[in-house]
């Protein structure tokens, strides 16, 4: 070998460590005096540099660290930074642009670990501690090749919506197989339970019926109804899912509805969804053989609880979504909107139901959750809606109370304008003096009365005569535990499913071979979802492009000098078949010696703990170098 | 640099996949704990020999915690091994007449925030009445 980065022999055993900092612009230094670490890393024998910077993850951040590298003042690099889930892989791909093996790195956390959680001269000596010990780990480091395993040519998409249906169509277009899994027997998600898209008045139903056919046109995309995900085993590129269909039990209401209007599979079904197929009659399996798995598991409109603004209480009280579907399915050419049977000469529209919830004036559900975030949708839906009433049906008195209107995206300002323009009257209430909904008087016109404090005049009690009160519902994430659990997905204080970094690793979980499109992530609007999916798609085709997957190489290694052959690590291996007992020759001499299988071994160490010589260790993580850590975590000086 | 020194050390061996995550969500929440913890991330624990945890103990550490990611643990196996290897430790330490109580086997989860305070804490509680190994 002669290629410098591959060749262990041109790495001394004993390395010249660089050690950088960063400040994290403050995250940090606001806790760790980050030029006192750098001083103390700059007296431990082996470091070569410690050099601090206000961001180290920053283009010139990262070029230092190239260049001590490019000119040879360094060969292996400690950086002593945030969690390494964050930025381990940015600094190897650094290491490997400058020319050398990504794995003669180590990370020291100093953020979550240290500036986050303490304080005062205490956590700059704990941090001094951390990052000499990295660099006592990063001195036992040695090159390593990864392992490369050939990667299957087909994406996984969990979730028939609008995010599944456009990852799997913009996959296909690239030439990957895609198995399309939908737990119910209709696709189009929530889209499929609106009316038009704002803020551009789409019909729902052409979107969803024009995205289904071409799913269900390409041959490149297979599509299971009715289908869950049960089973999941594997590493990126090469996943196993065990997936179940089985005939609906829940929409079988909805099903039986399709045949009296002679309806067929293949055509979009409002307010259920796109119906590609005869549902299964018996429940069967199937194993998926597949290289990334892709997230689009969505999002549920909240149910508000008995009694929030009157809600199951009042039948005149309605969520937004209900508004919506009632409307489609009754349009008249009335002066006035009717709903229910009901003339509504005056209705009231509550915003942020279910959203920006605070803890100690919001009620928690039943499971102590509040939903604190903003479901970014709800304001221009419900101006969407209440314009469109004030079009068709003049007669109808719409007041709209908030807490604010966030009408964030392109096109939807103008909503709001045109609800202004259109007569809607704006209330706006404080969190904590939420609008009331109480029944009216026997002798009163209107069946609800409807009391807030305005805060456009300052304060001002203001009872509303209503017919309807209608609730703008925010977005909740869908119960996915079962996977959650199944793939050891991150999910967020808010329940949504967490991705790496919005900026650095966006629609990716730590999870390789695993991403996420659309509401699963967060609320968002039908085109950021679209965006989103899209996004999930290019990552999907960029991890399976090269044909093959790179896997870290730490799994055990034997060192031949010290391996007497006693079996004793393949004994402890917990996967059959990961380490052998071979016969070779040593001195002239026929002996056994132990042998790893890399693709099969695991990296657990379960072999290390047991050979008495130490002969076998995982690469990356050895003994050796727990102990060398140990030692400077005990030392009477951290850098002495 | 100032030395905590005889300030009982707490070792904590925290799995890659669960535990250590689990330490920075703890971050994450700010949530403040004693300086006197030292998180080593680990693929799994199982890879320790019995010697290693009375090595640490001769060299000074007070107390122990391992965070394992328990049965939810990605190699098969390795937590039961885990299980019976921590037992053989226990005995180790009777017989070098350590109190066993300095070393605990335990599994966080990446959002177990509360869990993993309880735990730092109450390791804090053994050394500060145990003192030095």
């Amino acid at each position: 070998m002669t290629d410098k980065k591959t060749d262990k022999e041109t790495i001394p055993a004993k390395g010249k460590v660089g050690v950088y900092i960063c400040y994290c612009g403050g995250n940090i230094s606001d806790h760790v005096e980050v030029e006192k670490v750098r001083e103390s890393m700059e007296k431990i024998p082996g470091v070569e540099v410690a050099r601090t910077d206000m961001f180290m993850c920053s283009d010139p951040g990262q070029e230092m660290i190239m260049q001590d590298l490019k000119s040879g003042t360094v060969d292996r690099v400690v950086v002593a930074s945030c969690a390494p889930s964050l930025h381990e892989t940015t600094f190897r791909s650094a290491i490997s642009r400058a020319g050398a093996n990504p794995y003669i790195y180590e990370h020291a956390n100093i953020r979550e670990q240290v500036s986050w959680v303490h304080h005062g001269d205490q956590a700059t000596d704990k941090a001094i501690r951390l990052v000499a010990a990295a660099t006592a780990k990063a001195e036992g480091l040695k090159p390593l090749e990864p392992i490369r395993m050939e990667a299957r040519q087909h994406v996984t998409v969990i979730g028939g919506g609008i995010a599944g249906l456009r990852t799997a169509k913009d996959l296909a277009d690239c030439g990957v197989a895609v198995a399309l899994i939908e737990k119910s027997p209709f696709l189009g998600g929530q889209i499929a339970q609106l009316e038009r898209l704002a803020p551009t008045g789409d019909p729902a139903a052409d979107i969803v019926t024009e995205l289904a056919g071409e799913v269900l046109g390409d041959p490149g995309i297979t599509v299971h109804t009715c289908s869950l995900v049960e089973t999941f085993n594997g590493y990126v590129g090469n996943f196993t899912l065990g997936v179940k269909k089985r005939p609906p039990d829940t929409d079988c209401e909805k099903l039986s509805s399709l045949n009296p209007s002679g309806r067929t599979p293949g055509e979009f079904i409002p307010f259920k969804g796109f119906y590609p197929e005869s549902v299964a009659a018996r429940a069967e399996e199937l194993s998926i053989e597949t290289g990334v798995v892709v997230l689009a598991t969505g999002f549920k409109s909240y149910t508000p609880r008995r009694g929030e603004y009157g809600y199951a209480e009042f039948p005149e009280v309605i969520t937004l979504p209900e508004l919506i579907r009632i409307m489609a399915e009754n349009k008249t050419t009335d002066n006035c909107l009717e709903i229910n049977g009901r003339q509504v000469r005056s209705m009231a529209m509550i915003h942020c139901v279910g959203s920006r919830q605070i803890p100690g004036i919001h009620p928690e559900d039943e499971s102590g959750n509040f939903n604190e975030y903003c479901s970014r949708t709800c304001c221009s839906a419900t101006l969407d809606t209440a314009g469109t009433i004030r079009q068709s049906y003049p007669g109808t008195r719409i007041f709209e109370l908030y807490r604010d209107i966030r009408t964030y995206g392109r096109g939807q300002e103008e909503l709001y304008e045109q609800a202004a323009k259109n007569k809607v009257v704006f209330l706006r209430f404080e969190a904590d003096e939420s609008p009331e909904v109480i029944r009216s008087n026997d002798h009163d016109d209107f069946p609800l009365r409807v009391k807030v404090k305005d805060v456009l005049t300052f304060g001002e009690e203001v009872e509303v005569p209503v017919d309807l009160v209608v609730l703008a519902t925010g977005m909740e994430p869908n119960n996915v535990s079962e996977l959650v659990d199944m793939m050891k997905l991150p999910v967020g204080p808010d329940r949504f499913l967490l991705e790496v970094h919005p900026k650095l690793r966006p629609v990716e979980l730590p999870v390789g071979g695993i991403l996420l499109a659309g509401t699963c992530q967060a609320p968002m609007d039908v085109g950021e979802a679209c965006s989103a999916a899209a996004a999930a798609a290019v990552k999907a085709a960029v991890l399976l492009g090269r044909g093959y997957v790179e896997l870290d190489p730490f799994v055990a290694e034997v060192d031949l000098e010290k391996c007497r052959g006693t079996g004793a690590c393949v004994e402890a291996c917990l996967n059959e078949g990961a380490l052998n007992l071979v016969e070779m020759e040593v001195d002239g001499e026929m002996v056994q010696r132990a042998q790893v299988t890399s693709a099969l071994c695991w990296g657990c160490g379960a072999c290390v703990a047991v050979c008495s010589e130490n002969a076998i260790d995982i690469n990356g993580w050895t003994l050796k170098q727990y102990e060398a850590m140990v030692d400077i975590i005990v030392a009477d000086e951290a850098t002495a | 640099m100032a030395i905590q020194g005889k300030e009982g050390k707490i070792l904590i061996l925290a799995t890659e996949t669960c535990a250590y995550p689990g330490a920075d969500s703890v971050g994450q929440a700010h949530s403040s704990y004693p300086t006197n913890t030292y998180i080593l991330r680990v693929r799994s624990p199982v890879m320790f020999p019995e010697q290693f945890y009375l090595d640490c103990f001769a060299k000074g550490i007070s107390g122990i915690i391992i965070m394992s990611c328990g049965e939810e643990c990605p190699y098969e196996g390795a937590y039961h091994a885990l299980a019976k290897r921590v037992d053989r430790v226990y005995q180790l330490m009777k017989a070098q007449e350590l109190d066993i109580r300095r070393l605990r086997l335990t599994a966080i989860c990446t959002v177990c925030n509360r869990a993993f305070l309880k735990e730092v804490n109450q390791m804090n509680e053994v050394v500060g009445e145990l003192g030095p190994p």
